[in-house]
């Protein structure tokens, strides 16, 4: 029971989200709008738990005094001051878009940014041309960097400058992204997609049902 | 009150900056104070755009409907918002979630799962048929009409020669029903050549990413920070 009921739901859900979208009648369109919202009701609950396990974590820090566990007051804080404000008065409030546009955006950017530092000091350590496939990756990340900057064109342009075209860096750049890069693509994504498909399939058929974890 | 915006995004930029020393307490403030206030930014986000909109206002309509059925003020209207108390379900369903919280019920948590994989599996096939092989399918054997039609030019040509040459190389490297010995072999490894050229243009194009991210971050202390104060 414990099992085979959420089995059954899983294939009820799973069967229902084929056939409406599959069938252009009303009662189908209106079954499927219903249950998408069912999923984005029933989502933010397992966003709460995750939040939940979140202030446990910080919880059971600041109770042991571990190692820097002041800053997990912080985190309340942040998180606290956002939720004050924002759940009774909703995004559009002057203050919350205030912490969202000069706390929260900007850190989301500088942290992105920051891993410019990392990805070039660690390619400047790994990327060694020690075979045929190794050389094609430096090769192309190269041309692809060359050809972003207006500088490579400028470079390009010096040091090609029996080659038939001008702007090459930019042109040799986007060629590699529309064909070669999109061949490649092409083949990923046609794999993953089938992968995927094979994959819904038997979660709807119960064959495959790790995520219901162990026990009875 | 945008000067203060300014200094504030100033400061903890600077802050996260500073980790490239090393780890400090600036960048650990920094840090923390972006897990709190995402965390935060997303629990508004789930409540005003996904529970008040979907679960609280039909439900609520549906209460005052069924009050106005029990009063006898009905009208079609109120009729009609009667299926918001359908909402109840899944709101309990979502409810289960919290038998996570206890370790003799922790078995419930089953349900939304099972209710939530099905949802997503049953979405992902149709989808995922449509938007990915059907459509790239296309995309791949498309241009092969303009040529049949004499539209397309010499490189054009040669560029859909190359796509399909590349795509049904690089599949080849992932099929593994067959032993990769003789052209298997040689259709794979032109495969892997397609392969590392992606990942080469997907790497480049990351580190460019970045790069603009900090371009911008430094415009933003050079321009606007420095700005303010000089």
């Amino acid at each position: 029971m414990k099992r085979q009921i959420p089995l059954a739901f899983c294939f009820l859900f799973g069967i229902a989200m084929i056939f409406t979208q599959f069938s252009p009648h009303s009662y189908s369109q209106a079954v499927y709008k219903e249950v998408i919202n069912w999923g984005l009701i029933i989502s933010p609950f397992a966003m709460v738990l995750a939040v939940v396990t979140l202030i446990q974590t910080h919880v059971t820090r600041i109770n042991l005094r571990t190692e820097h566990w002041q800053y997990s007051l912080i985190v309340f804080v942040g998180m606290i001051v956002m939720v004050l404000i924002g759940v009774p008065f909703g995004p559009q409030n002057s203050i919350v878009e205030w912490l969202y546009n000069n706390v929260q955006v900007p850190m989301d950017a500088t942290m992105f940014s920051l891993l410019a530092f990392f990805i070039a000091s660690a390619a400047f350590r790994a990327f060694r041309a020690r075979s045929f496939e190794a050389f094609l990756l430096l090769a192309t990340a190269m041309i692809v960097m060359i050809g972003n900057v207006p500088v490579g064109d400028l470079v390009w342009n010096k040091v090609m400058s029996w080659m038939p075209w001008t702007d090459g860096a930019s042109w040799l750049r986007q060629w590699i992204l529309d064909v070669l890069n999109n061949a490649a693509r092409r083949g990923i994504i046609l794999g993953v997609s089938l992968g995927v498909i094979s994959q819904s399939i038997r979660i709807i058929l119960g064959i495959e049902r790790s995520y219901l974890g162990g026990g009875d | 009150m945008e000067i203060i915006g300014i200094w504030v995004a100033a400061f903890l930029t600077l802050c996260i900056y500073s980790f490239l020393y090393r780890d400090n307490p600036f960048y650990r403030f920094a840090e923390h104070l972006f897990v709190g206030i995402s965390v935060g930014y997303i629990i508004i986000i789930s409540i005003h755009q996904g529970v008040i909109p979907l679960a609280w206002e039909p439900l609520s309509e549906a209460i005052s409907a069924l009050w106005a059925e029990i009063v006898g003020t009905t009208t079609p209207e109120t009729r009609n918002a009667l299926w918001g108390l359908f909402r109840i379900l899944p709101i309990a369903i979502g409810l289960l979630f919290f038998a996570r919280l206890s370790s003799r019920h922790t078995w419930l948590i089953r349900y939304p799962i099972a209710i939530l994989i099905g949802f997503g599996a049953g979405v992902a096939i149709p989808n995922v048929l449509q938007a990915n092989i059907f459509a790239q399918t296309r995309g791949t054997i498309e241009p092969f009409a303009a040529m049949n039609a004499g539209t397309l030019s010499v490189l054009d040509t040669f560029n859909a020669v190359l796509i399909v040459i590349g795509v049904i190389c690089t599949l080849t490297y992932f099929f593994f029903s067959v032993e990769h010995r003789g052209p298997i072999n040689w259709l794979s490894k032109v495969g892997i050549a397609f392969l590392m050229i992606g990942f080469g243009a997907a790497f480049g194009n990351t580190v460019m990413g970045r790069l603009a991210l900090l371009i911008h971050r430094v415009g933003f202390l050079l321009n606007d920070w420095m700005g303010s104060i000089f």
